[in-house]
């Protein structure tokens, strides 16, 4: 079945290849294709892409093909997990509490959807939005440092500084300890750290450096990069995380 | 791809994937919802006799960038769907191929 669906997204990759480029081109790496990164601007709708020919199957629902390295009080929290990685599970199977009880999905957790999130700078912070629930981050960059103790929120708090021209770095702390940091459950305490690293490539492709650090969770910082691709004509659109996900133990009957 | 067009939010575990079925139907309901757009169509058997179908398709933000609105299709359009059931009730369909009612394949997913 996988290799059906390859064949199909490869088919339609190709189909979106041939409709807005010179066929001369269609071979060469597409990160040669693109104009160059505007300087600080990330502004714009952008959707999870892995790089042509990678392979990697894990991007639906965790960070690297090996597992992190848990401390004792995380592997005891781990053990409570029911996974929803990979399609496979019906929400009897799983608890992951984004999907059973619509909690916010909390970061890194929000880039397991498989909906695009946009960019928006104002002067004193930039906004992202994700299409998934109607999720909001609020990225401060009026140079305020990152919080000392802060209250504990379902996305965290941010600050963001411009490292170079093209690369936005975002600091977030103050997450609650309820939320996943993937779709198999790892877990993380109140005192994660996220650092994300967005590195404007060119003007179409964004790489995502992810490093998650908790000292009370994980032996050692947990590190991942996630690709992008600029959608020039979407629309962010609506997904409510209502009663209606909820509803779904209809179709499992 | 790695963006697995198939990934429900809720699971695909109660459907059997291992084999693709096909029916052609005439539309009774068309839900264009979150999370997952709803088709409701009826089906006649191997007896001649009328069933009633469900089937879903993906996020209707995704159709709607494949050019979907919620007028695409509408009670009394022939449709034929291929998919997987459910396990455990064979009128329910994911469908992942659907031939709309000018013979023509609808596109189902974002580009």
């Amino acid at each position: 079945m996988l290799a059906t669906i390859a064949a199909l997204c490869l088919a339609n990759a190709l189909r979106g290849q041939t409709a807005t480029q010179p066929a001369a081109q269609n071979n060469a790496p597409a990160k040669t294709q693109s104009a160059p990164a505007p300087a600080h601007d990330l502004t714009g709708v952008w959707m999870m892409r892995n790089p042509p020919g990678s392979n990697r199957g894990f991007t639906n629902y965790t960070f690297t093909k090996d597992p992190p390295e848990l401390t004792p009080w995380a592997e005891e929290k781990f053990k409570q997990a029911r996974a929803s990685n990979g399609g496979e599970f019906t929400l009897k199977t799983t608890n992951d509490p984004v999907l059973t009880k619509c909690d916010p999905p909390g970061v890194p957790r929000v880039y397991f959807h498989p909906y695009p999130f946009e960019f928006v700078h104002t002067p004193k912070y930039t906004l992202m939005l994700y299409e998934y629930d109607h999720m909001v981050r609020r990225i401060y960059t009026d140079g305020r440092p990152i919080a000392k103790d802060p209250d504990p929120l379902w996305m965290g708090t941010s600050v963001g500084h411009w490292e170079g021209d093209s690369t936005f770095v975002v600091d977030t702390v103050g997450f609650n300890d309820k939320t996943w940091l993937d779709r198999l459950g790892h877990p993380h305490s109140d005192q994660l750290h996220v650092i994300e690293r967005f590195h404007r490539v060119n003007f179409d492709h964004l790489e995502l450096d992810i490093t998650m650090d908790d000292p009370k969770a994980l032996v050692k910082p947990w590190t991942t990069t996630f690709y992008y691709e600029l959608r020039p004509n979407w629309e962010l659109g609506e997904i409510s995380c209502s009663g209606d996900y909820l509803d779904f133990s209809n179709f499992e009957k | 791809m790695l963006s697995r067009p198939f990934f429900a939010h809720h699971g695909t575990a109660a459907y059997d994937t291992s084999k693709v079925v096909t029916v052609k139907g005439t539309m009774a309901d068309f839900r264009f919802v979150n999370p997952h757009v709803q088709l409701y169509f009826d089906v006649k058997n191997e007896k001649g006799e009328t069933e009633r179908w469900q089937a879903e398709l993906t996020a209707p933000n995704k159709l709607s960038r494949a050019g979907w609105d919620k007028h695409t299709l509408k009670t009394g359009d022939s449709i034929t769907a291929s998919g997987y059931v459910s396990k455990n009730d064979a009128r329910t369909m994911w469908i992942n191929k659907l031939i709309g009612p000018d013979g023509q394949p609808l596109q189902l997913f974002e580009q």
